[in-house]
């Protein structure tokens, strides 16, 4: 479906180059100091894992013990690593060093940051905001002042300093290697903090072994939200991923961490744009900012238009119908490559907690998202949960009418109040370009009663529909419309009077305003058919003149639509017309 | 925004999805909702949020119908500032399109102005005005055959439809 004209792999971007220039990605020499690394790595990997053989016993302890303070290090200083202004601050390891050391200079603890600062400084080149931190063991001025860097000897403190010397680098780094450092996940946990915006990123040939050492650098969607390139090449998780034959997946979970990758292991990764991402923040010209302090418009009625409102409220009664009595008699409605997920948003909404809905409305407490989360069918498909990872959000998407039917049926038992108040129910719909014509989006928010525990939840449901041609399957089961895509949000209950039409506050008012209007009469006050006949109205201005005669009068729509009609959409006229018949209108002439 | 009435499909012989076109349906999704509502939430989002719409984009906010880069100018000119909280979302490819249509659909809160701690100082602590409201908002993301595509890039896509209510 989606195919894309440009050679997936061998293209390169500027950084990669930059990167390669800087020998970190091809360089033969860089490839082996790398291998021995990584060698080395596995070597002392082994010795932490190893079982405790009496030869390697004192190694083996001395990795443990600094397993244990990088870990309590972080811990205790999540809130700021730096609290401590400790580089350096002297490890086991930089112990032993120094013992060796003549000179005592990294136990002082600014000392050391200023070394770090100095090498920082040194091998960051500003023309191509490349900031080169590979192999840094092997640099002059750590060698002089004994340092240990991070994944040698140095902790995720130290590479916390490093980083925030680095994120105070100007003009600001954009790329960023790190290369054969022998580091761990744990080192690489404050690299977002102090460099969120790095563009790009070689950790190549370090010991990260698993997908949970990849979680410090971008487990949390919102890290590294601008990382364009990425480099893992020799890190032990990718070579373990492609000699399982899993390559595919290593690329499209690392796509799936970081939202703008675009290169990764100096291969493109195919993905869709938008225009805009360029110019986002990067404008010149300066615009106002956001100072209003009311909204634009009003909470309007339902939306419909470019359709009959009553083909839409017809589709709707009788969908719902069937997916809270019977949903399998739904498959004659699906197109045969119709699409259905659905995600569960299990926050509670703030202004439903602060009415205490949860604990005024029986049954409430009753409720738990158990059974929408996980069944038979699947799950939700919330994508922005991590844990939906790519094999989750393929399987949940349920393509085809018998996987959809499958998948509602695994749903909880349901009960939409259509037919009932339709204050309860939103609806708008509207035609929506589909390959050379169109098709009807119809988006319906509203609540139902989940039946098992007699309690309330909301939802949102998105319907792409088009027209069910004669003889197809849709118009043999007695549908007007067949599904392409449906969609269904289910969320907590939320009060439905945040549809009344009218003013909304964008702040409480202040409380000398006692003066209170009586509730006006809006379109959700009618049912749902008679919103469709209103809406079908073009003019707003008739729309609320048929609106004031049915509040005035109690006709419905229709009645009132003919009595203004009949009388030049005068409303005056309308009335007293009405008060001259009244008492010859049938009973249901009225609401 | 005046659309004719739908018509039949151009045709329905589009290839069946594939794993990949999921994931990258997904991944276009994610990358859309952070851009968006950083957009929307930013100082500079007079200049930003535009960018994602043109001339034929059909805009609906809670009722209120709006067309256009223009359109959607009016509508945040007199916005108060924002701050979304996305708390889920989830996207499909519409069936018969190619490159395909995204039905996107988020939820999750919304605060306007200064929120609470905007409202005047005896405001009953019941008062829900201020506090974050639930919106839910249904895209329809369609590819611009005009736009200059990078390396790697299928299609840039914007927004060609953008429905939004307040839910809560």
């Amino acid at each position: 479906m989606f195919s894309t004209s440009t050679p997936a792999s061998g293209s390169r971007t500027i950084a990669s180059r930059a990167l390669r220039r800087a020998g970190l990605v091809d360089s033969d020499t860089q490839m082996r100091d790398g291998d021995n690394d990584r060698r080395n790595a596995q070597r002392s990997r082994r010795r932490i894992r190893g079982t405790e053989s009496a030869k390697e016993q004192a190694t083996g302890s001395f990795h443990r013990s600094l397993a244990v303070r990088m870990s309590a290090s972080a811990r205790g200083t999540a809130s700021d690593p730096l609290a401590i202004r400790g580089a350096a601050r002297p490890t086991i390891a930089g112990r032993l060093r120094r013992k060796d050391a003549e000179s005592g200079f990294a136990s002082n603890r600014d000392g050391a940051v200023d070394a770090w600062r100095q090498m920082v400084n040194a091998r960051y080149n500003p023309e191509t905001r490349f900031l080169d931190l590979s192999s840094m063991i092997d640099d002059e001025i750590v060698k002089k002042h004994s340092l240990s860097p991070p994944g040698r000897g140095g902790n995720v403190r130290t590479a916390a300093v490093i980083f925030k010397l680095a994120g105070q680098l100007q003009p600001e780094v954009q790329t960023l290697s790190l290369a054969n450092n022998n580091l761990h996940g744990m080192h690489l946990l404050y690299l977002d903090r102090y460099l969120p915006k790095l563009r790009n990123l070689s950790l190549e040939g370090n010991d990260l072994q698993t997908w949970r050492d990849l979680d410090h650098v971008g487990a949390k969607k919102d890290k590294m939200k601008c990382l364009r390139e990425l480099v893992l090449i020799g890190t032990p998780i990718r070579d373990m991923e492609y000699k399982n034959g899993r390559g595919d997946r290593y690329r499209s979970e690392l796509a799936r961490r970081f939202p703008a990758l675009e290169v990764l292991d100096s291969e493109t990764i195919t993905q869709i744009g938008f225009t805009t991402e360029t110019d986002i923040g990067q404008q010149q010209s300066v615009v106002p900012k956001p100072s209003a302090t009311t909204f634009p418009y009003e909470m309007g009625p339902s939306f419909i238009t470019g359709v009959d409102g009553n083909l839409v409220s017809a589709f709707l009664f009788r969908f719902f119908e069937f997916f809270d009595t019977q949903r399998n008699g739904l498959l004659g409605v699906y197109d045969d490559q119709a699409n259905f997920s659905y995600c569960c948003n299990t926050s509670i909404p703030v202004r439903a907690r602060i009415e205490n809905l949860h604990n005024t409305l029986p049954n409430q407490r009753r409720l738990n998202w158990e059974k929408w989360l996980e069944n038979s069918g699947g799950g939700s498909r919330n994508l922005n949960r991590q844990q939906v990872n790519v094999d989750k959000s393929v399987k949940l998407l349920h393509i085809g009418p018998p996987s959809i039917i499958a998948a509602q049926t695994a749903l909880p038992e349901t009960k939409h109040d259509v037919l009932g108040s339709m204050q309860k129910f939103v609806v708008d719909a509207f035609p929506v370009p589909h390959g050379q014509g169109h098709a009807l989006l119809v988006t319906l928010h509203g609540e139902f009663m989940e039946v098992r525990k007699q309690a309330l939840r909301s939802f949102d449901r998105s319907f792409i529909l088009l027209p069910a041609p004669e003889g197809s399957r849709a118009k043999l089961a007695g549908w007007d419309v067949t599904i392409l895509s449906d969609q269904l949000t289910i969320r907590g209950y939320s009060n439905p009077n945040v549809w009344k039409i009218g003013p909304m506050l964008v702040q409480a008012e202040a409380k000398s305003n006692p003066a209170q209007k009586p509730a006006a009469f809006v379109t959700s006050s009618l049912p749902l058919d008679q919103q469709a006949t209103l809406n079908n109205l073009p003019d707003e201005t008739q729309r609320n003149l048929v609106l004031q005669t049915c509040a005035r009068t109690r006709l419905n729509v229709n009645f009132a639509l003919d009595c203004l009609h009949g009388n030049a959409w005068d409303l005056e006229r309308a009335i007293t017309n009405f008060e001259q018949v009244k008492d010859k209108l049938p009973k249901d002439a009225y609401l | 925004m005046a659309a004719p009435a739908p018509t039949k499909p151009a045709s329905s012989t589009a290839t069946p999805l594939v794993r990949q076109d999921i994931e990258i349906a997904t991944r276009a999704a994610d990358h859309f909702t952070r851009l968006y509502y950083a957009a929307y939430d930013s100082d500079t989002r007079l200049a930003d949020l535009p960018k994602f719409y043109r001339e034929s984009s059909s805009l609906l906010w809670n009722g209120r119908p709006s067309q256009g880069p223009d359109g959607l100018t009016q509508l945040i000119k007199n916005m108060p500032s924002t701050k979304h909280d996305v708390q889920s979302f989830d996207c499909q490819p519409v069936p018969g399109t190619s490159p395909p249509s995204l039905l996107v659909i988020v939820s999750g809160n919304v605060t306007y102005g200064r929120g609470p701690s905007g409202n005047p100082p005896n405001t009953p602590a019941k008062t829900v005005e201020g506090h974050p409201r639930a919106f839910s908002q249904t895209f329809m993301l369609v590819p611009d055959s005009s736009a200059v595509i990078k390396p790697g890039e299928v299609a840039k896509y914007y927004v060609s439809t953008d429905s939004l209510r307040f839910v809560g």
